[in-house]
């Protein structure tokens, strides 16, 4: 880092902000998705950035990033204005992105995903590497992250944790001034985490500006100087994060009392059956004997940090992943097979969180994809005709009963709804097969706050009707509201079990939280 | 201008309206293009190229691409040739030698569908792959199996029994003809109204959707392959029987006419997409384009880069057409 | 994150190709003794030069995930040109000429692959049958016969070792060097593991696959001339399905269909492989219709090989959620 940016942001007098964003708006088709945006980030300090799904988090950021044009508002960098047209301008103006999903590759080594923009050349007309110096400058890198590895080992040795500090690296070696973290601790372990936290306090002293979004507050509140949070489109709030509490944080990211969101808890409560009916499953390196019941009528959910193994135990529950051992019962029968159609013809529905990539074809139409999971159980064999009418009949019948807003059933391809009827599509689907048990994981993922409520309430809906649901949420918040009760896990083991009304949002983060036995 | 150039390459009569434009085109250099006898020589030439391209058409549908089915039509042909053939055959001179035959022919078509599917699932290997490694290794078998048979390239002396088949007729109408309706309608009934038909789509367009809804995915494609292995069977049955002879060459530049049929008709390269009626009016088209240049008098060789273009053209075509339909939906 | 088991069992996958020649040499040394004679081997070198120089521009064009398939008729179209128009040229010009006509037909696929964005295997199979049709024609379906300098390149050596295997060498060695050692090899790599993530890195991704059709197109006709003085004469089966031997020499030797792993040495080696068993089957007197049935049988255990090691290779990099007590399963870092 060059010594120039050293000064904190106390010792320019009178000095603007290293990243200042006013006014920012942004439409898409017609629709606004962000309302005027502004806040000022200080050089050494850290702002953090919540949001819920569709506040118009990742639209601001990809603005900052120069992925794509504001439709009004400013933008400056040390109080000179800033427009990127594209993500290589914003990186030469001192802005880097730790993304997610991580941009490196694996088949190549440290010191050359670290070099990749601008490979150094021992001599100007030879268009071959200097390896020597290659290295050289890799290794600085890495100590500068504290990150003691060879710079020629390939990238796809690296654990996740490993791979994120490469990054890092990269954007350092970029000169960056700003570095925005996008929910960079969805991979980590523990203790990878606490590096990194080490690691951003570090660039706070070096000078440099950081922007950390997550949705896990707490670790927002521990980093951040101060905390801006979106809704909406709108900022709602920017306070110093030393006068929040999470609860405020939450409230100001609902917009109403979370209580508002979520539908009331019916009288009757879960009945005395067994819905589904888990017994020791376990497979080597994912998931350890995992024991749990959902009675008929119950809502249960599964909460945990991301790599805590609960979408594996969903994969494995419907047959999609193999598991060593263990039974999985549905109604009191156990599931002999483990494939998605004998879990479907046991009666489970799985709506997947990926719906894009596992849920949805998405060129067809609505009818088409809500009719697709019911095929198989219509005729005695795959060659009988499919008796349509009736078969559209229903389809549409389950369509309207979820509320799928789209002009045409038939002809409209799924790919152009929005994110909410996307996932109404996908649950409609499975309702269509009236099923016993219905796992849902991450229902309301990049889904805006109206069409949420809607699908809390389609849940609780389900359970009123007998079906035992589990669902697996990221958001706390969520769980919090739908679920009669709430297993945590982590490392793959079920690790606490909660029932409400005591529901304990503090605890079960902290059981999240909890690193397994005797692990690094 | 654009809108009409887009509405033009998404209608399904876009192949319809080439064709009428290429007989067009080259009346006044062929005015014999435009006559009853050249109508009839295009459809009976037609008929097994049908056959053949809507057995692709299975494959293509589920996003793969079978390139083997030529050498499959050759092998099957010359297998089927050597039972039946009078001059030294297994079942020469037996009543039973053109049934045997036939079965003969479906099992090998069966059979090599089978093991193409199977690689294709179980080891995850590219369609494209496995069906050339098939390929080059049926057209050796076929050759090297006819070399323990004969003297010449090809096995002759077949049956009339079975010659009948491919000149052969009912009550005025071929038996090719018959048959090649009887597989187009049960084709196109089996994709828009059957189970399997949805699922074959489903698979093409998103398999990891297809097997979370219950779709037995890895079936599903080995069924695609096993009916284009058919389907070269009975094109192959078709061919046998015209020429008389079980030949290892068979068919060896029908490939191109395939693929390019069927994808120029209308059939997505990408998966998810394509009729029935889309292949008939692509194999109508090339078989007119095929007529025309040998009305023209052109050499072998340039039908052949001809050909090559029009299956380039096709390509460019459904690109194009993916590219449309993907921004609309936006 | 590798286990030890895992990591040994892609270490095995990684080695069959080689393990697959000691066992196909111990194999023949025993079945015909003249196999191991000095001359015998450098036969095997000399014939297996041409598809051997092919197929390091069709490695290329592999690490890329793409894939060239119209390479043999573009060997048969500059043999054709070169034979029919320029018969008395001496053999540098006439290697030069090939290798530029073979440029040319790469870069017209690299205009409809880069270009348009159709799929490389639905192109190239397009130019296959385009070129191989023109090429006919030009030829008339007749011989074509080439002229005495390239004849006398094909049958005269330096230092006893024959003027292919030079070429062979020369090109693998300035091959290895622009994989390992330039910014254009580490990109390929890059584009084959991840593309959109390579475009987004800023690597110029179409001029570098543009590049690469063209340097495929050009080691077509390089590797064309090379057979071309060998076999003296070019029937209208010249080049025939040679895509085959060189796509699967390629993926013997390590090269994946999916792109990012594999390289040039190990691409000429698959060619010495392929052409070593098929010299032991000649040795043996086998029945010559039955050597693509072998080859064939050679690649069908190499391809699904690699589709294991990719499956494999997938696992390994998924999230590590628990560690099985007993299971080395983290490499320890020093932090």
């Amino acid at each position: 880092m060059s010594s120039a940016n050293d000064s904190s942001a106390s010792d320019r007098t009178g000095g603007a902000p290293l990243l200042k964003v006013e006014g920012l708006r942004k439409s898409f088709f017609g629709v606004e998705v962000l309302k005027g945006v502004s806040f000022a980030l200080e050089a050494g300090k850290a702002l953090g950035v919540i949001g819920e799904n569709g506040s118009g988090k990742s639209t601001t950021m990809n603005i900052i990033n120069g992925l794509l044009p504001p439709s009004a508002g400013t933008m400056a960098i040390d109080g000179r204005p800033y427009a990127p047209a594209n993500s290589k301008e914003a990186a030469r103006a001192g802005i880097a992105f730790i993304h997610q999903e991580l941009n490196l590759f694996e088949n190549l080594s440290i010191a050359e995903n670290l070099a990749l923009q601008a490979f150094p050349k021992k001599l100007r007309w030879l268009p071959q590497i200097d390896k020597g110096q290659m290295r050289t400058r890799a290794a600085e890198l890495l100590r500068r992250v504290d990150l003691d590895l060879s710079p020629d080992m390939l990238v796809n040795r690296l654990a996740p944790g490993e791979r994120q500090l490469v990054e890092i690296a990269k954007a350092l070696s970029g000169e960056a001034r700003i570095i925005v973290f996008d929910e960079p601790t969805t991979s980590l372990t523990s203790r990878e985490a606490e590096r990194l936290f080490a690691l951003v306090a570090q660039l706070k002293a070096r000078g440099l500006g950081v922007i950390y979004i997550s949705h896990i507050l707490e670790d927002v509140l521990r980093l951040c100087d101060d905390v801006v949070t979106l809704r909406d489109g709108t900022m709602v709030d920017n306070r110093p994060a030393a006068s929040v509490t999470t609860g405020h944080l939450i409230e100001s990211m609902l917009g109403r009392p979370i209580a508002e969101l979520f539908p009331p808890r019916s009288a009757a409560g879960p009945r005395r059956d067994v819905a589904l009916d888990v017994r020791g499953l376990t497979q080597p390196g994912i998931v350890h004997d995992l024991t749990f019941r959902v009675l008929r009528g119950e809502i249960v959910g599964l909460a945990g940090l991301m790599g805590s193994g609960r979408s594996e135990t969903a994969r494995i529950l419907f047959g999609l992943d193999p598991a060593l051992s263990g039974t999985v019962a549905v109604n009191d029968t156990v599931i002999a097979e483990r494939s998605p159609r004998a879990c479907m013809a046991a009666g489970m529905a799985f709506l997947t969180e990926d719906r894009r990539g596992d849920g949805l074809l998405l060129p067809e139409g609505v009818l088409t994809n809500v009719e697709l999971a019911r095929l198989a159980d219509l005729r005695a064999n795959a060659v009988a005709p499919i008796p349509q009418a009736m078969l559209d009949r229903n389809a549409s019948e389950a369509a309207r009963s979820v509320r799928i807003k789209a002009h045409d059933l038939v002809r409209q391809p799924v790919l152009s709804l929005s994110g909410g009827n996307q996932q109404k599509v996908v649950l409609a689907k499975w309702l269509l097969r009236e099923p016993a048990v219905f796992i849902l994981d991450e229902p309301t993922r990049g889904i805006d706050v109206g069409a949420k409520a809607e699908i809390y309430g389609l849940v609780r809906q389900l359970a009123e009707r007998g079906t035992g649901v589990l669902v697996i949420s990221s958001e706390v918040e969520e769980l919090l509201g739908i679920c009669d009760r709430v297993l945590t896990m982590a490392h793959g083991e079920i690790v606490a079990g909660f029932t409400w009304p005591a529901l304990d949002r503090a605890a079960i983060l902290r059981a999240a939280m909890q690193r397994q036995e005797g692990a690094a | 201008m654009w809108r009409f150039l887009r509405r033009l390459l998404t209608s399904e009569y876009l192949v319809l309206l080439l064709t009428a434009l290429y007989v067009l085109c080259l009346w006044p250099f062929a005015p014999e293009i435009v006559s009853a006898q050249t109508a009839l020589e295009v459809i009976m030439a037609m008929l097994p190229l049908l056959l053949l391209a809507i057995g692709q058409t299975f494959v293509l549908i589920v996003a793969g691409i079978d390139l083997s089915i030529t050498s499959t039509m050759a092998f099957s042909s010359v297998v089927a040739a050597a039972l039946m053939t009078g001059d030294g055959g297994y079942l020469a001179g037996s009543p039973l030698a053109v049934p045997v035959a036939l079965v003969a022919f479906l099992l090998i078509g069966l059979a090599v569908g089978y093991a193409n599917g199977l690689c294709v699932v179980r080891f995850g290997m590219p369609s494209f792959m496995v069906t050339l490694v098939a390929q080059t290794f049926l057209s050796g078998a076929a050759i090297w199996f006819t070399s323990l048979h004969s003297t010449s390239v090809s096995i002759g002396d077949l049956p009339a029994a079975f010659s009948v088949i491919g000149r052969g007729g009912v009550a005025g109408i071929p038996y090719a003809l018959l048959l090649c309706l009887v597989v187009a309608f049960a084709a196109h009934w089996l994709l828009s109204r059957t189970t399997l038909g949805r699922w074959l789509y489903a698979v093409g367009n998103n398999p990891r959707a297809a097997t979370v809804s219950g779709v037995p995915t890895g079936r599903v494609i080995i069924i695609a392959f096993v009916l284009a292995g058919l389907c070269a069977a009975l094109a192959s049955i078709v061919y046998t029987s015209r020429l008389e002879t079980g030949t290892p060459v068979l068919g060896q530049r029908v490939l191109l006419d395939v693929i390019g049929a069927a994808v120029i008709g209308g059939v997505s390269l990408f998966g998810g997409r394509g009729k029935i009626s889309w292949v008939i009016l692509g194999v109508l088209f090339l078989s007119v384009v095929d007529k025309g240049l040998q009305l023209l008098g052109l050499s072998q060789s340039i039908v052949f880069a001809v050909k090559g273009g029009v299956i380039l053209l096709a390509a460019i075509i459904d690109a194009l057409r993916s590219r449309i339909l993907v921004r609309v939906a936006a | 994150m590798q286990t030890n088991s895992t990591r040994a069992s892609l270490a095995v996958l990684r080695s069959a190709p080689a393990l697959l020649f000691v066992a196909v040499v111990v194999l023949f040394a025993i079945l015909a003794p003249r196999f191991l004679e000095v001359q015998n081997f450098a036969n095997i070198l000399t014939q297996s030069a041409n598809v051997a120089i092919v197929a390091v521009g069709m490695t290329f064009v592999l690490l890329l995930a793409g894939v060239d398939l119209s390479v043999g008729a573009a060997m048969y179209v500059c043999a054709a040109v070169a034979g029919l128009y320029f018969k008395d040229l001496p053999a540098p010009a006439a290697m030069a000429l090939m290798t530029a006509i073979g440029a040319l037909f790469g870069a017209i696929n690299a205009l409809f692959i880069v270009g348009l964005g159709i799929a490389a295997f639905v192109v190239t199979l397009a130019t296959l049958f385009v070129g191989r049709g023109l090429a006919l024609h030009l030829s008339q379906t007749k011989m074509v016969f080439a002229g005495d300098p390239v004849l006398a390149f094909g049958q005269g050596g330096f230092l006893g070792i024959s003027y292919a295997v030079w070429t062979m060498a020369a090109v693998l060695l300035i091959a290895l060097w622009v994989q390992q050692w330039t910014p254009y090899g580490r990109y390929l790599y890059a584009i084959g593991a991840d593309r959109e993530g390579a475009r987004k890195a800023g690597i110029p991704v179409r001029r570098v696959v543009f590049a690469t059709y063209v340097l495929c197109g050009a080691l077509a006709g390089l590797g064309g001339f090379v057979s071309f003085s060998q076999v003296a004469a070019a029937s209208s089966g010249f080049g025939l399905q040679k895509e085959f031997p060189v796509i699967a020499a390629a993926v013997l030797g390590g090269t994946s269909l999916f792109g990012g792993r594999g390289g040039v040495l190990g691409s000429v080696f698959g060619a010495i492989l392929i052409q070593t068993v098929q010299n032991g089957l000649v040795l043996l007197n086998a029945n010559p219709y039955l050597y693509p049935l072998v080859i064939s049988a050679i690649i069908f255990v190499a391809v699904p090989l690699d589709s294991q090691r990719t499956r494999i290779l997938a696992r390994l990099t998924r999230r590590q959620i628990r560690i099985e007590p007993g299971v080395e399963a983290r490499r320890t870092t020093a932090t």
